[in-house]
């Protein structure tokens, strides 16, 4: 199964993002990140494993604004 | 106790709100949207639970438009402040609450301009001619009561928000004495704005309250960690975080979740119809006593919420209320934070006794309520 990272900037987005992929059979896990370069400060990175296609659509779908951060570490 | 004095907060509250709030400590104690270790995450899992009830509830689109406040009075704030400006006008009722009248006199002061909608308590369906007459070309929002907190009247928001919509005028609401009792969907009501008290018809905590936002978002009204995007000196330009700033109340808002899951267990058909027999029975009996005052038509679930105001014809109301308390009855007096309302109705001085039941109020309570008025009114 393929899984990669994508950062969002609030808890919220996290949780709903997690949510909507769940809900199609897509597994998101969720991580607090502090990283000043990539997300302004503070924010939540979603590890996804799944079709990254799918879930890019769903995700975006939703309103719910990520930034691709690549490959997960397996 | 008999206590009647549930517009102001229900009592007692659920026992599992109560249970919510007691094990949220153990529970979920850590400060949510802050920290990366799993009793932080439980923690803003917690929150987000009650964002998606509250959109699920009201009707909103999506969880993030949900944001929570310290009661409905801080919601309303919040809209105005962060929507009006300078030059920008604004239409609200004539019965509406110091939450909104108060906010928008200090708006006034910095040029926001406010046209007041008489809405008669004989007659309130009937005023959406007069809101739609109030707009002019600089209306930058429609704001009004879902029902009023001193007549419980209810006033027709799904017409207001169609002509609102008509016009492109964004529409607010204030459900502080609707929510538990009228479904409201903001979707379907073209509501932009919802404030939300979280302690009264949704049997939640004091201490809570949300702004729900479908509309353009409102500036901040305070500044301050949100837990997202701290390297920027600016509040972040998403919903939730930009209109909470600080730590939330988590133990309130776990409470806030129970009780809405409570009110949609028990059906806000039922509650309506539970506590409108009350109020009814009450009324009825009230008006066979000659030296009562009535403000309104006999209350029924269309046009009214489950609340009554009422004098004793040579009493102000604080000393019929004395009397009450003396008998071990809870019921609120005086101008119940409503001036505007009382102006209209011409009980500004003496303001009105106002009893309103929850779904935990008996129909025995409400004959013991109805008798000790009867001795009242011969005392007095």
């Amino acid at each position: 199964m393929e899984n990669f990272t994508v950062t969002v900037s609030s808890v919220t987005f996290a949780i709903r993002g997690r949510d909507i992929l769940r809900k199609k059979g897509i597994r998101a896990k969720i991580d607090r990140l502090h990283s000043p370069n990539d997300i302004n400060g503070c924010g939540y990175r979603l590890t996804i494993y799944g079709d990254p296609a799918a879930a890019r659509r769903l995700l975006a779908g939703a309103g719910i604004r990520f930034r691709e951060t690549g490959a997960a570490s397996k | 106790m008999i206590y009647l004095d549930n517009a102001a907060t229900t009592y007692p509250k659920p026992r599992a709100v109560i249970t919510a709030v007691d094990q949220s400590f153990a529970r979920y104690g850590a400060n949510p949207g802050r920290s990366d270790h799993a009793l932080a995450i439980a923690s803003s899992e917690q929150i987000y639970k009650c964002r998606e009830i509250l959109c699920d509830f009201f009707g909103a689109d999506s969880p993030e438009q949900v944001c929570f406040t310290v009661n409905c009075t801080a919601a309303v704030n919040t809209l105005f402040k962060g929507l009006l400006k300078s030059g920008d006008h604004v239409v609200i009722s004539s019965l509406e609450h110091n939450a909104v009248r108060r906010p928008l006199q200090k708006l006034m002061n910095l040029g926001v301009d406010v046209s007041v909608v008489r809405v008669d308590e004989h007659d309130p369906l009937n005023c959406v001619g007069g809101f739609e007459k109030a707009i002019r070309g600089n209306t930058r929002l429609i704001f009004c009561m879902h029902a009023s907190n001193v007549l419980g009247v209810q006033l027709p928001c799904a017409e207001i928000g169609a002509m609102a919509r008509r016009h492109g005028i964004p529409f607010g609401v204030d459900t502080a004495q609707s929510a538990g009792y009228i479904p409201v969907n903001m979707k379907e009501m073209n509501i932009d704005y919802l404030c939300v008290s979280g302690h009264k018809g949704l049997y939640g905590p004091m201490g809570t309250g949300a702004l729900i936002v479908r509309g353009d978002c409102p500036d901040s009204l305070a500044e301050g960690g949100t837990g997202s995007a701290s390297v920027s000196p600016y509040m972040p330009d998403i919903l939730p975080d930009r209109l909470e700033s600080g730590t939330v109340n988590t133990p309130g808002i776990c409470g806030l979740y129970a009780g809405v899951k409570w009110v949609m267990s028990v059906g806000l058909n039922n509650i309506m119809r539970h506590d409108m027999d009350i109020v009814r029975y009450i009324y009825a009996n009230l008006a066979k006593i000659p030296n009562i005052v009535l403000y309104t038509d006999e209350p029924n679930i269309v046009t009214h919420v489950p609340l009554l105001s009422f004098n004793f014809d040579s009493c102000d109301s604080q000393r019929a209320a004395a009397f009450y308390n003396d008998s071990g009855i809870a019921v609120r007096a005086g101008l119940h934070c409503t001036p505007m309302a009382h102006n209209q109705i011409g009980t500004l001085q003496s303001g009105t006794v106002r009893i309103c039941p929850s779904y935990f109020t008996t129909s025995r309570e409400a004959e013991m309520f109805v008798n000790k008025t009867r001795i009242i009114s011969k005392k007095i």
